[in-house]
């Protein structure tokens, strides 16, 4: 379970998060939505130790996050928008090299629990393949399986739709929930209004650093005029 | 002339090795302490940051021609005991790593931050960023500078004839000044020279060409 209280950041004079607050149980998804620049982002990036919050805090299954960290926690894993996959690495590298070098597994374990990622993400002939060869699809599901690999307890996706088109943002769509009902706690944070079709979550909609509405998905799509704000965003959208 | 350059050739060869191995050993030197100093430039520690930027203002910012005499009279001083060769190296490989830590530097930087982030994130330490994920693809881009860099250092090994080193130019000199043979003699130092650094472009270019078919697949 993932508890964020009152998180604050602000760059220079502006308010980038204000007094942010959410609690997403073991299991769920939690989609943040809202326009650029609202701060969904930088809610990923403080709790990837990506950037730090002026205030608040973070705990994880009940154990608090040191925000003020350079290092960062593994409990917490990213997916990034553009993927960040390590281009002079082939498929296989990419998910071996962090589980060799930071978690310190041998070769033959770090090689059986890749082996076994990139099954589940239909990858495994591209294995030795590099990072140039794949589609984006396929890109995505490798920065999937790269996250999941440190088996972290919650997965935070930076706009994972916005690169893709209707039929793998289906597909990324189903990822996130199958994963949520695996047990982890997964954020995502889009201005893709596609995913609130998509996905069971409780949508947050961020504005000027706040969340200014709440709804679960299916409550959402079921009375929509009950949510004016986010029905206002998808009309938007 | 024939007879004049049939026994200067031994000479040249002979000096064309020591220059060889001027330009190899002072690279070895350039390479791996610019890549050190290409690593604090881009590293957070600001006071290391400024140290090594007054380290290469100081020696891109005055003439070779300086340094290796300076080194020359500066090591015994300070009882450091060096052959006249191996003063040379040194000279030259430290002026070299100004020049590499800058060439490593861009390369570096070139690097998106998307990469550091990921590490980051990954749970790699500053050091592990550096050298599982930014270093080997900064490498990559830098190739063709650092060859570059190479084939200058063979050019610049004859400013160690300064401190009496007997590198070609300075073999040249002497023969010339048992000969007089002095138009001959520069010619066939400049055309060794260009062999060697053309041989050397020839073989970046090859290089470069595999490194970039290889990025391409």
């Amino acid at each position: 379970m993932l508890i964020i209280k009152n998180l604050c950041k602000k760059f220079n004079s502006a308010v980038i998060l204000d007094s942010v607050s959410l609690r997403v149980e073991r299991g769920e998804v939690a989609l943040l939505l809202g326009k650029s620049g609202v701060g969904k982002s930088t809610l990923l990036r403080i709790l990837n130790s990506l950037d730090k919050a002026d205030s608040g805090l973070v705990t994880v299954d009940g154990k608090m996050l040191d925000l003020s960290a350079n290092q960062s926690n593994l409990t917490i894993g990213m997916i990034f928008q553009q993927w960040n996959l390590f281009d002079h690495l082939t498929v296989e590298q990419n998910i071996t090299l962090p589980l060799e070098k930071v978690l310190q597994k041998s070769k033959i374990e770090a090689h059986a629990i890749a082996h076994k990622l990139l099954v589940q993400y239909g990858l495994e002939t591209k294995a030795d393949d590099s990072i140039m060869q794949l589609s984006g699809g396929q890109k995505q599901r490798l920065a999937i399986a790269r996250a999941l690999a440190l088996n972290p307890k919650v997965l935070c996706a930076d706009e994972p739709t916005s690169a893709l088109d209707p039929l793998l943002t289906h597909f990324v769509a189903e990822n996130i929930q199958q994963l949520a009902q695996e047990g982890l706690t997964v954020l995502v944070a889009s201005h893709d209004t596609a995913l609130i079709s998509q996905l069971n979550c409780t949508i947050y909609l961020m504005e000027a650093g706040k969340i200014v509405e709440t709804a679960k998905s299916e409550a959402f799509r079921a009375h929509k005029e009950q949510y004016p704000l986010i029905h206002k965003f998808v009309g938007n959208h | 002339m024939i007879a004049v350059m049939h026994d200067a050739l031994p000479y040249l060869i002979r000096g064309t090795l020591v220059t060889l191995q001027i330009a190899f050993f002072s690279s070895l030197i350039g390479f791996f302490g610019g890549t050190l100093l290409g690593f604090i430039q881009t590293s957070s520690n600001s006071l290391l940051r400024f140290l090594v930027t007054i380290y290469v203002t100081i020696f891109r910012g005055t003439p070779m021609l300086i340094q290796i005499p300076f080194f020359y009279y500066l090591l015994p001083e300070i009882g450091i005991e060096l052959s006249l060769f191996a003063t040379a190296v040194v000279a030259i490989g430290l002026n070299s790593m100004a020049y590499i830590s800058q060439i490593v530097r861009s390369g570096i930087v070139s690097i998106g931050k998307g990469q550091r982030e990921a590490a980051h994130v990954l749970g790699f330490s500053s050091w592990q960023t550096m050298r599982y994920i930014l270093f080997p693809q900064a490498i990559r881009t830098v190739v063709p500078a650092l060859l570059n860099e190479f084939i200058t250092l063979i050019k610049d090994s004859s400013l160690a004839s300064t401190i009496g080193v007997v590198e070609l130019f300075k073999e040249g000199t002497i023969i010339i000044s048992r000969t007089y043979a002095v138009i001959p003699v520069y010619c066939a130092i400049a055309l060794i020279y260009l062999t060697l650094t053309t041989a050397l472009s020839c073989v970046a270019a090859v290089i470069e060409r595999r490194m970039n078919k290889h990025a391409h697949h």
